[in-house]
């Protein structure tokens, strides 16, 4: 009962976030939709709100993650396609950097198709600003650029914290313990305290990366202007439901195939 | 290089050198190590001819070369004699970032305005991105004014070179710390007359042999993820092309598949021929060597490496060279750009279409006219003009970048656009 009341509490806490992004992203998509022009306090506030939002759950986070961690790393209450990608417990922080690329690219408003286009067009769209994202300058390339190669070495510490943690799993106490015991999953009270501390381990880890999360965004953010967060903004939020969205579609088609697949071709796929 | 330039200006501006907090935007810049080029710090422009003899432009005729690693983007930072001015805490300040820079020992009292004798220092952007690949491999090393033809003379040479590693990223970076110190050392070896060819082929064998001994010798640290531990560090090399530009000519050291592109006249002309172990005369060198190249993933000697030069990688000597192929051309009046870059960008965008893009950035950012800064005297309108030609081959090497990304590059992408335009006006 006690235990049933917890999971309502962290599922509660995750779906309070989707439905902040859903009205968040609305707002976002609004503004963007509006003025593209002389709306920057506008697009620095959502900015704002929206990397407050992000904390905020973050905080929620954390105080679960001291009760179970385990189901903040493996949501019950996601898709497993969604967390087949996860990265402890959430996206990877260098994902924020890797869409700005992919943005900045797609946005670039070039068709150089051919060389001769490129040549003939002397005032060409390309110069023109649009202050998107594709419009990232020299300055801010660079300093993306370092962002990125902190994250990636700041993920590869806590990927190496996880690695760590999982094999620990095969050593002293565990181990020995279900070795020696003269049933498989007999408990005990030495049990259950280690698995508590491997529990609290992994929340530790799981708070580590949040930050991580957190503070790659709000560097990014720091780098970036505030048409252009507003636009990797909405830009992240919407793939972020999106798969959420696509999770639960593929689910559902995979359920289905299931029920119609008889027993023969599933002999057939053990193979 | 702030804090050069300041110091420098400083010097030519008033007698006192007096410390100067850097501005927060090129604190910033020298934090992010961003190799920019600028002719001068936007907000101190182009000092006044002075008439103290005691300091001098860099560029004036007739003085001993300053040379080594300060001279990285020196030229325009119009470098003083440190020890002759007056210590004070700035100056004091840049004598040791110039430390390893002989001094110019200049007597000359005829000074001529900076703008005119910079003219023929070419003007670069340069852009290095990680990408969509989790470790950087590639290094870029920019060095106006590394060298001079012969000594005496007053032609400068600058050198340019972008390096991509493979295994681990020390071999690129010891390539982007040693290699204009040793082709600088090559050129000014007295009482040698030898070809371009020559020379760079002994900077490449010099470099290569360095990166070799560097990497067994014992005791040394370094930062790169394989920790220099063997055998991994005996499996790492990187690709090596090198431009030095001379007022009349380009020199073209290629060694791997990194690749020098010349824009002229809106056509592109490659100046190096990419070292892929299925080129014909690349695959019968391998296989005279006794060396096989395998179809694993494309072609690879030994079914390891896709490419048949690298520096470093001495695993696969003798298959493997580090012999650079040189290309000597005469610069011309319709050069517009020569470009550097690694196969993040080649793999994605065709020669032609970066000689365009690069030529199109130059030509849509002409210097301004004077009347951009109103109310200033000519040298702010100058060194605008000198900022424009900058930022140009800076948006030009960017938006390569944005476009290697924009057609999913999948590697590091480093790109450096030369501007060879002359007589800009």
């Amino acid at each position: 009962m006690e235990n049933c009341k917890l999971q309502q509490k962290f599922e509660c806490c995750f779906q309070d976030w989707i439905n902040q992004q859903n009205q968040d992203l609305e707002e976002l998509l609004q503004a963007l939709s509006l003025n593209k022009d002389d709306d920057d306090e506008n697009f620095q506030q959502l900015a704002a709100k929206g990397i407050k939002h992000f904390e905020d759950y973050t905080d929620k986070r954390a105080l679960l993650a001291k009760h179970d961690a385990p189901s903040l790393l493996c949501p019950p209450w996601c898709t497993c396609f969604e967390n087949a990608f996860l990265w402890i417990g959430g996206c990877r922080p260098s994902l924020s950097i890797r869409l700005v690329y992919s943005l900045c690219g797609a946005e670039l408003n070039i068709d150089t198709g051919t060389a001769d286009h490129l040549s003939a067009a002397s005032s060409s769209p390309l110069i023109e600003s649009q202050g998107n994202l594709a419009d990232i300058s020299s300055n801010q390339l660079h300093l993306i650029n370092s962002l990125h190669l902190k994250t990636i070495k700041a993920e590869g510490k806590l990927s190496d914290r996880m690695a760590s943690l999982q094999e620990e799993i095969a050593d002293d106490p565990l181990a020995m313990i279900a070795k020696r015991a003269r049933q498989v999953g007999e408990s005990s009270q030495s049990v259950d305290e280690v698995l508590q501390g491997h529990s609290v381990a992994l929340g530790c880890i799981l708070v580590d990366a949040d930050k991580l999360r957190l503070s790659t965004v709000k560097e990014l953010f720091s780098i970036l202007t505030p048409l252009q967060n507003a636009d990797l903004l909405a830009a992240s939020k919407k793939l972020h439901l999106s798969m959420r969205e696509w999770g639960k579609r593929r689910e559902q088609q995979m359920r289905d195939q299931c029920e119609m697949i008889t027993g023969d071709q599933e002999e057939e796929i053990n193979k | 290089m702030a804090g050069l330039c300041r110091g420098a200006n400083i010097g030519g501006e008033t007698e006192t050198a007096k410390p100067v907090e850097p501005s927060s935007q090129s604190a910033r810049r020298r934090r992010m190590e961003i190799h920019q080029f600028r002719f001068v710090a936007s907000d101190t422009a182009v000092a006044p001819p002075l008439e103290s003899g005691r300091r001098k432009r860099q560029r004036l005729g007739s003085a001993d070369v300053p040379s080594g690693r300060a001279c990285d983007n020196a030229v325009q930072n119009s470098i003083v004699d440190e020890r002759k001015i007056p210590a004070g805490p700035g100056s004091e300040k840049d004598a040791d970032s110039n430390k390893c820079c002989p001094s110019i020992s200049s007597s000359s009292s005829e000074i001529k305005p900076a703008v005119e004798l910079a003219s023929d220092v070419p003007k670069f952007g340069m852009t290095s991105v990680c990408g969509r690949r989790r470790d950087m491999e590639d290094a870029v090393s920019i060095h106006p004014s590394f060298s001079r033809e012969v000594p005496e003379s007053s032609t400068d040479l600058h050198f340019y070179g972008v390096f991509d590693g493979h295994g681990c990223s020390h071999v690129a970076m010891k390539c982007k710390d040693r290699m204009h110190e040793i082709v600088k050392d090559e050129l000014e070896r007295v009482g040698e007359n030898d070809s371009w060819e020559n020379k760079m082929k002994r900077s490449f064998s010099r470099m290569d042999e360095e990166v070799t001994q560097w990497s067994t010798a014992v005791g040394i640290t370094s930062p790169c993820r394989c920790e220099l531990r063997t055998p991994q560090c005996d499996a790492v090399g990187s690709t090596a092309v090198v431009a030095v530009v001379t007022p009349d000519k380009i020199i073209i050291s290629n060694c791997g598949d990194s690749r020098a592109v010349l824009g002229r006249d809106g056509k592109a002309v490659p100046l190096s021929v990419d070292h892929k172990p299925d080129r014909p005369d690349e695959l019968e060198r391998i296989q005279e060597a006794g060396g096989r190249v395998i179809y694993w993933d494309g072609a690879r000697v030994l079914g390891v490496l896709a490419m048949s030069r690298a520096i470093g990688d001495n695993y696969l000597k003798p298959y493997v060279i580090s012999e650079p192929e040189v290309t000597v051309i005469d610069r011309t009046d319709e050069d517009d750009c020569l470009i550097l870059a690694t196969d993040g960008l080649w793999d994605v965008v065709s020669n032609e279409t970066a000689c365009g893009v690069a030529r199109m950035c130059l030509q849509s950012l002409k210097p301004p006219s004077p009347v951009r800064s109103p109310g200033n005297q000519d040298a702010t309108t100058i060194s605008a003009a000198r900022e424009s030609s900058d930022k140009a081959c800076s948006d030009a090497s960017i938006l390569l970048t944005k476009l290697a990304l924009a057609r999913h590059s999948t590697d590091n992408v480093s790109v450096v656009v030369i501007d060879l335009r002359k007589n800009r006006s």
